[in-house]
C-alpha cells in the first residue's frame, strides 16, 4: 500500500493517518467501558426488584454477552492476536477461532459444483429472516437445513460461503465447512499456492461460549474426523477430483476455538484439486454414509498423493 | 508477485488506519439499530417534555422554591419559560430525529455528531454517578443512561463504521 510514484490519472493516496479514525478508535473503547458501567448498573438493579430481579439478571447476562465480552475482546485481540495468516480463522470479536484445514484448487463453479455432487447443501446468508428462522427451528426442533453459518473472518474478511450436512434433522448437529478465496499471489506457508482455504467442524451441540457466554455451537474436539469427512464425500461423489495431501502442514497440535471448545488435530493439510470438475453430477446421498476405512486407502490411489513432511537429523 | 515480509506485531498506527470497506455493502443491523435507538431516544425526550409541561407548577414550587402567585408577572413570566423550553426541546428532537435519518441512510457526520452528544450524556451521568450526586435506577435515569450507551455501542461497532464510510459512486461531502 502506498506505493509512490503512481500513474498521475490515478486518485491521489489518502493520508495514512485519519482523525476520523482516531475518533472512531476513542468512540469504540470509551463504549466498550460505557457497557461495563451499564452491566454493573444492571446488576445493582437486580438487587433492588425482588422476583422481578430475575428478569434484570437475564438483561444483565444480555449486556455481558452481546455488548461487553465482545467489545472488550474486540479491543484485547486487535492488541493481542496476530492478524496474518496462522492457520486459524477469528471469529468477528477478534477471539482464534476453527482451525483452516483444508485447501482446494479451483474456481468457484468447481467447487459449488463438488459440494452439492457430494450432497452438501449450501448455507444461507445471516439475515433478519434467516436468524429468526434459525431461533424457530432450534425451538422447536425442526430441520432447518440451509441454517446460516455464524461468520467467521479470514484474510480480514467473511467466509465467501459455507456447505453443511445437517445430522438427524436436528439443528443443533451438522457438518459444516467454511471457504475463503485467497488472496491473488497469496501462497501458503511453504510456499504452495491454493485457490481456497476452508475450515471444517462438526456441531455437535448448542451451549456457551467460554469466552463472550454467547449461546453457540459446540464443536467436536477430533476435527480431523470432519476433516476427512468432507474429503471422502467430496472425493466419493466427484469421480474428477483429487487430493494431495501435505503432511504435517501445521504442527499436530491442540488448542481451543472461538467458543472455547477444545479442538486437537494431526497437522495435515488435504488440498483438493477440483479444477476438472465441470458441473453438478448425481448427488450422491450415499456419501452422507460415515465409513470406517479412510479416503487414503478407500479412494482409486492414482487419486490420492502424499506429500510427506520431511525430517532432517 | 507482491508477497512481503511483515513484521510480527500489529504496531498501534494500524488502529488510525484509513480503512476501505467493499463498496457493495448491505446496511448492517448495527446501523439500523443504532437508527432505531435515537429515534427512541427521541420518544423518550418527548416524554420528558409532556411531562414537564404537566408537572411545571410542581417543578417551579418544590424543586425551584419559587412561589407562584395567579394573575401576577411573575406567573406570565413563568409561562412563557416553558414555552421557550417546551419549543427550544421540540426543535432538538426534531433535529435528533433528522440525525437518526440520516445515521439511517449512512452518513458518517450525523453518526459522528450522534456519537459526540451519547459521549458527552454518557460522561455528565458518570461524573453525577461517581461524585455521589446523582444515584441511577429504573426509576431516574437508567432508561435514558442505557439509550446512550447502546447507541455509542452500535454506531461505533465495525460494521456501523465500515457502511457510514463506504466509498460513494457519487461524491459526497462529509
Amino acid at each position: 500500500m502506498g506505493e509512490p510514484g503512481a500513474d498521475a490519472s490515478e486518485p491521489p493516496q489518502p493520508r495514512r493517518f485519519s482523525i476520523n479514525a482516531a475518533l472512531d478508535g476513542f468512540f469504540f473503547v470509551y463504549a466498550g467501558i460505557a457497557a461495563v458501567w451499564l452491566a454493573w448498573l444492571v446488576l445493582s438493579e437486580t438487587l433492588s426488584f425482588g422476583w422481578f430481579g430475575i428478569a434484570f439478571f437475564v438483561v444483565f447476562w444480555l449486556v455481558l454477552a452481546y455488548l461487553v465480552l465482545p467489545r472488550l475482546h474486540r479491543i484485547l485481540t486487535a492488541i493481542y492476536v496476530p492478524d496474518y495468516f496462522i492457520g486459524r480463522a477469528r471469529t468477528s470479536d477478534g477471539l482464534l477461532g476453527d482451525p483452516v484445514n483444508l485447501a482446494l484448487d479451483g474456481d468457484e463453479a468447481s467447487v459449488h459444483a463438488a459440494m452439492l455432487t457430494a450432497a452438501w447443501t449450501r448455507a444461507d446468508d445471516v439475515t433478519a429472516a434467516s436468524s429468526w428462522r434459525i431461533i424457530t427451528s432450534t425451538i422447536t426442533r425442526r430441520s432447518y437445513d440451509e441454517a446460516p453459518v455464524s461468520p467467521l473472518f479470514l484474510f480480514g474478511r467473511q467466509q465467501d460461503f459455507a456447505y453443511q450436512q445437517e445430522v438427524e434433522g436436528n439443528p443443533a448437529r451438522r457438518h459444516h465447512v467454511r471457504f475463503w478465496r485467497t488472496p491473488d499471489g497469496w501462497l501458503l506457508p511453504g510456499g504452495r499456492r491454493v485457490d481456497w482455504l476452508a475450515a471444517g467442524t462438526f456441531d455437535r451441540a448448542v451451549g456457551f461460549s467460554l469466552f463472550t457466554l454467547q449461546v453457540t455451537h459446540k464443536i467436536d474436539a477430533d476435527i480431523d474426523v470432519e476433516r476427512d469427512h468432507i474429503v471422502s464425500t467430496v472425493l466419493g461423489a466427484n469421480p474428477d477430483a483429487r487430493v494431495v495431501i501435505l503432511r504435517d502442514f501445521s504442527t499436530g497440535y491442540h488448542s481451543r476455538n472461538g467458543g472455547g471448545d477444545s479442538v486437537r488435530t494431526d497437522g495435515d493439510l488435504p488440498v483438493l484439486d477440483l479444477s476438472d470438475v465441470r458441473e453438478v453430477g448425481e448427488v450422491r446421498d450415499a456419501a452422507i454414509e460415515e465409513s470406517d476405512e479412510s479416503y487414503e486407502s478407500d479412494a482409486a490411489p492414482e487419486r490420492v498423493r502424499v506429500i510427506p513432511g520431511v525430517k532432517t537429523a | 508477485m507482491n508477497v512481503e515480509k511483515r513484521s510480527a506485531f500489529e504496531p498501534p498506527a494500524v488502529l488510525v488506519e484509513r480503512e476501505t470497506p467493499p463498496p457493495q455493502m448491505r446496511r448492517p443491523i448495527a446501523t439500523s439499530f443504532g437508527a432505531v435507538l435515537v429515534v427512541l431516544r427521541v420518544l423518550a425526550g418527548v416524554v420528558w417534555l409532556v411531562a414537564l409541561a404537566v408537572q411545571w407548577d410542581h417543578v417551579l414550587t418544590e424543586d425551584l422554591d419559587i412561589e407562584l402567585e395567579p394573575g401576577t408577572d411573575l406567573a406570565a413570566a413563568s409561562d412563557v419559560i416553558l414555552a421557550v423550553v417546551l419549543v427550544v426541546g421540540a426543535i432538538i428532537l426534531l433535529a435528533e430525529l433528522a440525525l437518526a435519518l440520516l445515521v439511517y441512510r449512512g452518513s458518517n457526520w450525523a453518526r459522528i455528531t450522534v456519537m459526540v452528544f451519547a459521549t458527552l450524556s454518557i460522561s455528565g451521568a458518570a461524573i453525577d454517578y461517581f461524585s455521589g450526586d446523582a444515584e441511577i435506577t429504573l426509576r431516574t435515569t437508567l432508561i435514558t443512561l442505557s439509550l446512550d450507551i447502546l447507541v455509542l455501542l452500535a454506531l461505533s461497532s465495525h460494521n456501523a463504521r465500515a457502511y457510514a464510510r463506504r466509498p460513494r459512486s457519487r461524491p459526497v461531502v462529509e
